[in-house]
């Protein structure tokens, strides 16, 4: 079978499905609630070094000169390194390398990496790192984006073309100033989304070993192993095939972790130097300023439509603040416009988006990447529109939807689409009908759509192999073992490849194990970013089980001298169809396999199908097969204190198939939280004196148990045709209309319209007092009354 | 790891030897009770002891007890969850029960103590803060530098009161003891601040060993009002404690209002015994009284820009809170919390 | 260096520690306990809990010359200690959050089983809001909790011989029977 195979939606077995589709629990479930399993920072290994990094407390600087001789003559400090020592730059999009491992000449923000001492423990290369002396040239720093625009010297990254712009991206489908121009309801609108952080509970670490031969050995804690492989050969100067990656159990990651980073670099080249194995663990405020969090954008929003709401054309300008480094900036910069062109049809769309670096920490690829801030825009535009051509929020949405098997205006191919569905679920189970619009004042419902990828034919770098691979070996026991280069990150990818395989090969779920993340033990796969695991994973894995199944029951066919269709496999049993008295157990049938064929093995992938828009970039944002989403928020606002709180969220989310629907849920609450978080609680946030303003678990404020509302995970089927047994994506999507979804409910209970993030109780106040205002100055007055407004 | 600095750790197991440990070593020397506040303080380097004089093996610190007279002796060992679910606190003091249930999340409400919280450092967004943070900014005024980032050209710091149970303490008339070299002594709450938030206690070097409280008169209401972003784990914003003494008829015979999180010291708000005393408090009178007293407060209570968050928001917050924590004890209810 | 004696998962252990070494130092480093997990390292996000004499403190912020004498349970100490009781499989809590699907990554989940644990030891009986209170001090970023309380909710429903609640994405049914776990799919 060839890689771009679909696999269709049905079971593998006639019978239908007996693992997938179950709320099992997952693979390593039980190890991580024993503390059994292995994190990075668990890793202790004989002689290990302790490794520190001095980072810059200047903005914008130039390196004058740096003096290391007084830390390294400290007794306990093994190797000193600096910016000289790995000279060259990689960035994890090939075309933008602008980064350094330690930095070379200029520091760009506060926390910016500079020098990195190894030491026998923590507290000597922390003093070690006070010995280092290094003369700082400060230069100008920008912490205003729009001075980044505008001003064009001092240059953040010298020898860039246009100033301080990091990426410009102008993209104009169809008729957008001729449908403005005969729109008959115009909604024009500013929005203001600010910086969040993914502040995964576990801190970054690395550990690196480099053997006697030569080999390099380097745990990160990583969600894309292939890059960071890639990244160290060329920094580091050794063929890849002397390095070894490999991706310890992984605490949380949502994006944050997708950087090739300084710390994998210092430990190997600190282990390189030393012949010691050499750990770094960073601190939570030295995560903070690895940042590749949400991206500030602010956005100029024109939706024109017709008397009934259709949209006509839709406009818009976006200002990004990509901090210090280009990070995955070039395909942010794309995505803010690329992926807001579903589940509504535009006949027309034009989106100017310019990225520009500033002095602070770089941002990047935050779940939800770069679409979740033009959707938040344009999904409190949609209510404005709703409102002014007097339609039901939910009505004009559907009346918007682009429907299934479609083409979108900048020429993204879409399948299944599953959001009609997923409004009628969130109607139905809000009560929405009964309820928006006519609930007590303070008190409001809101909704919001969206549309996100199952990966994307972009592979970061140019190359037509396989976007992942799966290798399975098969064991005298019984059991599989699968090797895959797929990076769990806490989302389960590794249980679905086992649930795939059990279900494929006729096994208990227990009898597959499954090995993931390990450069030299499993096939590539690019990595936990783009949504893009579980569906590119799955589709390789089930290509691999597919070979194997055929001959194993080959062999058992020859042995019973049956046809090879009667031969069935199922939870740990291989019997014939027609005669159930035939029956052997999966592990005798392998032993036949293995007679009558050869060791056992196979291999099995996944690569996209030719898709996007043909234009410069139209492969960006383009994926075989997009989620759907629809929530419905239900929030009280507080008049008195300007608190919102939301009590309930549906959330409505067409994943495909739910190949183990609890893990679905956990995906979809945890999406709902962290935009309901970004929302009203986090900012990640600058200071005057380009400091991070408060980079701990403190100030930066993740919503606890008693701060998270009632979470609603209802699950919409479509059965995608290019997923493996239909599935698509489940981890980012739901995430999006969460934060519209609370604007537009804030709306619905006292008339305000919030446009600009994070939802603080201050802005709300003041929004009540302007309201107020105009109330008074215009009392009476019907169409100044807003449609929500209630007695 | 945020590693600690080094220092040397001494346990001793009476109160005269912790007091001449301490009286030896001077400024080189702190106790250290729950160590909820001091051991993040350490790792930023705030506080730098040689010596770390743990105060937990001092039986006389620990427990609570209710004298003769109807006071509670709170020892200052007690953890703060314990203060908060006490029956005996809860009904003599229950302002200091809900500001104890409100301090931080659950696990540092077993850890921290009544003693460490009243002797709490204050809390500034430019102090709160690694080395490498502050050593960026240039430190300030507090710790290593010369400058107020709050008050522009400011001599001052004013870093804020951020102690749940000072202002309950206050509201209480609480009188604590301290026990140093030269013998015990007693400082009324209200005597023990000053405006100066480098350190804002008029007692140094000396241990706390225990507060009392008066026995509370039979109308004795109270409760304790916090703002803060989230509904646990978060220092506050601002808060509120308040107290009402009734007579016959529910008339307001005295009452207090005590607030903290806005600069260096806990603030009490004037002229609100006057103005509540002689109201009944479900008539009319006493609303409008209250409406004044909320004035009062926003007029007196003027939250600078030293802990996160927006200060015009929390000044716009201290009527909000007054009112809304003076009507719980009314009701005999409380906390005033959003979850 | 002082040589301190702890008590940790039942075993009794001398172990050398400088004074300024915390708890979580000397549990992960010294003796090799690292399903402690550190998250902060500052007292804000929980990942550290542990219960000392029974109660869930905070291990980063706990000095080890202070835990002298102590009785430390672990996330190691649960499996183990439920054996010894009788029982079979891991601890009712360890079960539960991994039948709830409430292990994502599993990094802030030893300190927030430890909180669960400590609870239900408290109030076998706890309802939705006293448990998200009990767990308020831990910080996830994965689940959004839903699962996370659902898995306590579970293990006061069988400890109880009650039905649990059903999730929104399994309407009416139990999800987590070890019986049969249901569908939530189509075929
Ligand atoms: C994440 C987080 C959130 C927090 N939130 C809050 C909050 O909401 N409200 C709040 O009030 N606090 C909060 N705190 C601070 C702290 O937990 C509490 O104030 C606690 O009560 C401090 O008590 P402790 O015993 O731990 O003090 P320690 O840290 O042991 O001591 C604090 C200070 O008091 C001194 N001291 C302690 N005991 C005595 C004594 N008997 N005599 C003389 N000096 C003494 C110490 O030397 C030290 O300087 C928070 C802390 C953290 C880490
Ligand atoms: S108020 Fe804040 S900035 Fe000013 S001196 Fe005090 S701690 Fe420093
Ligand atoms: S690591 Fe201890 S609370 Fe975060
Ligand atoms: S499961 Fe990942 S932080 Fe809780």
């Amino acid at each position: 079978m060839a890689a771009r195979d679909n696999h269709g939606v049905g079971s593998p077995w006639k019978d239908g499905f007996k693992v997938i589709g179950r709320a099992l629990p997952k693979e390593d479930g039980l190890a991580k609630a024993t503390g059994q399993a292995i994190y990075a920072d668990d890793i202790q290994l004989p002689g290990m070094l302790h490794a520190k990094i001095l980072r810059s407390p200047h903005a914008h600087a130039r390196i004058v000169s740096i003096d290391t001789s007084r830390a390294l003559a400290l007794e306990g400090v093994h190797a000193v390194i600096t910016g000289e020592s790995m000279p060259i730059r990689y960035g994890v999009i090939p075309w933008t390398p602008d980064e350094n491992a330690l930095a070379v000449d200029k520091v760009r923000f506060i926390g910016d990496e500079v020098a990195a001492v190894a030491a026998v423990d923590e507290d000597t290369a922390n003093e070690a790192l006070r010995l280092i002396e290094v003369e700082y040239e400060p230069l100008h720093a920008y912490l205003d984006p729009r001075e980044a625009l505008e001003r064009s010297e001092p240059q953040i990254h010298e020898g860039k073309k246009a100033g301080n712009v990091s990426k410009h991206v102008g993209l104009d489908f169809g008729p957008v100033d001729e449908n403005l121009e005969k729109a008959e309801v115009r909604v024009e609108g500013d929005y203001v989304f600010h910086g969040s952080t993914h502040a995964p509970i576990e801190p970054h670490c690395a550990v690196a070993q480099h053997a006697a031969d030569g080999l390099l050995t380097v745990w990160s804690s990583t969600q894309i192993t292939h890059y960071v492989h890639r990244a160290l050969a060329r920094v580091l100067e050794l063929p890849e095939s002397r390095i070894r990656v490999i991706q310890p159990c992984l605490g949380g990651a949502f994006g944050g972790k997708s950087d090739p980073f300084a710390l994998e670099f210092c430990v190997a080249k600190l282990a390189m130097i030393t012949g010691r194995p050499v750990k770094m663990l960073w601190t939570r405020e030295e995560v903070f300023y690895a940042h590749r969090g949400r991206h500030p954008m602010q956005m100029h929003y024109v939706t024109g439509a017709d008397r009934d709401g259709r949209v006509q054309a839709v406009d818009a300008k976006i200002l990004i603040d990509g901090g210090s480094y280009s990070s995955f900036g070039l395909v942010t910069t794309y995505y803010s416009g690329q992926l807001l062109t579903g589940p509504y049809d535009f006949p027309a769309y034009r989106f100017d988006s310019t990225r520009v670096f500033t002095n602070k920490p770089p941002c990047g690829p935050k779940r939800g990447h770069g679409s979740v801030q033009p959707r938040f825009a344009f999904e409190v535009q949609f209510d404005q529109l709703a409102e002014k051509v007097g339609v039901d929020p939910i009505e004009i949405r559907r009346r918007n939807f682009q429907g299934d098997y479609t083409e979108t205006v900048n020429g993204q191919r879409i399948t299944s689409n599953g959001f009609l569905a997923c409004l009628d679920q969130v109607e139905e189970a809000s009560d929405w009908k009964k309820r928006r619009g006519k609930l007590p004042r303070g008190r409001g419902l809101g909704v919001a759509g969206s549309m996100y990828i199952s990966g994307t034919n972009y592979a970061v770098y140019p190359n037509k192999m396989p976007q992942a691979g799966v290798q399975l070996k098969v064991d005298r026991s019984g059991m599989v073992m699968v090797f895959t280069g797929g990076n769990d990150i806490g989302q389960g990818s590794n249980s679905v490849v086992r649930y795939i395989v059990a279900e494929e090969l006729g096994l208990r779920p227990e009898d597959v194990r499954v090995k993931a993340a390990d450069t030299d033990l499993c096939p590539v796969d690019l990595g936990a970013y783009s949504s893009r695991v579980t569906f590119m994973v799955g589709n390789a894995t089930i290509d691999a089980c597919r070979k194997l199944r055929k001959k194993i029951t080959q062999a058992v066919a020859q042995e019973w001298e049956i046809p090879q269709a009667r031969v069935f496999m199922g939870l740990g049993e291989v019997f014939d169809l027609e005669d159930r008295e035939k029956l052997i157990s999966t592990r005798e049938a392998f032993h036949l396999a293995e007679e009558h064929h050869d060791t056992l093995g196979s291999t099995g992938s996944y690569n996209t199908p030719t898709l996007g828009g043909d234009y410069r970039g139209g492969t960006i944002g383009a994926s075989p097969a997009y989620s759907f989403t629809a929530h419905v928020v239900e929030a009280t606002v507080d008049e008195e204190t300007g608190r919102i709180t939301v009590e309930n969220c549906w959330i409505a989310h067409d994943c495909g198939r739910a190949l183990n629907p609890m893990l679905v849920a956990g995906q979809m609450e945890g999406s709902a939280y962290m935009g309901l978080a970004e929302a009203l609680l986090e900012d990640h946030r600058v200071n005057r004196f380009g400091l991070h303003a408060g980079p701990s678990l403190l100030d930066y404020r993740l919503p606890t148990a008693v701060d998270t509302p009632e979470l609603h995970a209802l699950i919409v089927e479509s059965l995608d045709p290019e997923g493996p047994y239909g599935a698509k994506e489940a981890g980012e999507g739901p995430l999006h209309p969460s934060i519209p979804a609370i604007s537009n409910a804030v709306f619905d209970a006292v008339g305000i319209r919030l446009t600009e993030l994070p939802f603080t109780p201050g802005k709300v106040l003041k929004a009540l007092e302007e309201q107020k205002a105009e109330k008074q100055a215009s009392p009476g007055n019907p169409s100044e009354q807003p449609i929500g407004e209630k007695a | 790891m945020l590693r600690l600095p080094k220092f040397e750790m001494a346990e001793p197991d009476t109160l005269d030897e912790a007091v001449s440990l301490l009286a030896k070593h001077g400024d080189r020397a702190m106790p250290i009770a729950g160590g909820t506040d001091l051991v993040p303080n350490m790792k930023h380097e705030l506080f730098t002891p040689e010596l770390v004089v743990s105060l937990a093996g001092i039986a006389e610190l620990h427990g609570i007890e209710q004298a003769g007279d109807g006071s509670l002796i709170l020892g200052a060992m007690t953890p703060l969850d314990e203060l908060a679910r006490d029956e005996r606190v809860l009904r003599g003091a229950p302002a200091l029960a809900q500001a104890a249930s409100l301090v931080a999340g659950p696990q540092l409400r077993r850890m921290g103590t009544l003693g460490g919280n009243v002797m709490l450092d204050t809390r500034c967004q430019w102090y709160n803060q690694t080395h490498f943070w502050r050593q960026s900014l240039g430190y300030c005024l507090k710790k290593d530098g010369t400058e107020c980032h709050v008050v522009a050209g400011g001599r001052k710091c004013v870093a804020a009161a951020s102690n749940d149970s000072a202002p309950a303490l206050m509201s209480l008339g609480a009188t604590l003891s301290f026990q140093g070299p030269d013998g015990t002594r007693e400082v009324p709450i209200d005597d023990l601040w000053k405006s100066d938030g480098i350190y804002n206690k008029k007692v140094s070097g000396e241990i706390l060993t225990h507060a009392r409280i008066p026995a509370p008169g039979p109308g004795h209401r109270g409760a304790y009002g916090k703002l803060r972003d989230r509904g646990s784990i978060d220092f506050p914003l601002l808060g509120v404690a308040v107290r009402l003494d009734l007579g016959s008829d529910d008339v307001v015979t005295d009452a207090d209002l005590v607030v903290v999180a806005l600069q260096a010291r806990p603030v009490r708000v004037r002229k609100v015994a006057e103005t509540f005393r002689g109201l009944e408090i479900q008539g009319p009178a006493f609303r409008e009284a209250l409406d004044e007293v909320c004035t009062l407060a926003s007029k007196q209570c003027r939250p600078l820009a030293n802990i996160p968050g927006d200060h015009e928001y929390r000044h716009a917050m201290v009527p909000v809170y007054t009112r809304r924590t003076f009507l719980a004890a009314c009701e005999q209810g409380g906390p005033v919390h959003h979850v | 260096m002082r040589v301190l004696h702890l008590c940790v998962n039942g075993d009794r252990l001398e172990v050398a520690a400088p004074p300024h070494w915390t708890l979580l130092e000397v549990l992960r480093y010294k003796l090799g306990l690292t399903g402690s997990k550190q998250g902060c390292d500052k007292g804000d996000c929980g990942a550290c809990t542990v219960l000392v004499d029974g109660k869930p403190v905070l291990a980063c912020l706990t000095l080890a010359a202070l835990s002298e004498g102590r009785e430390i349970t672990t996330i190691e100490g649960l499996m183990p200690a439920h054996r010894q009781a009788g029982g079979e499989g891991a601890d009712p809590v360890q079960e539960a959050f991994d039948r709830c699907g409430a292990l994502q990554c599993g990094f802030c989940q030893p300190g927030m089983m430890l909180s669960a644990r400590a609870l239900l030891n408290d109030n076998p009986t706890p309802s939705p809001a006293e448990i998200k209170h009990a767990l308020s001090g831990n910080l996830c970023r994965c689940t959004g909790y839903t699962q996370i309380v659902q898995a306590v909710e579970l293990c006061v429903a069988e400890s109880t011989s009650k039905k649990p609640r059903s999730p929104a994405w399994a309407p009416g049914v139990n999800p987590w029977s070890r019986a049969e776990p249901a569908s939530g799919g189509q075929d």
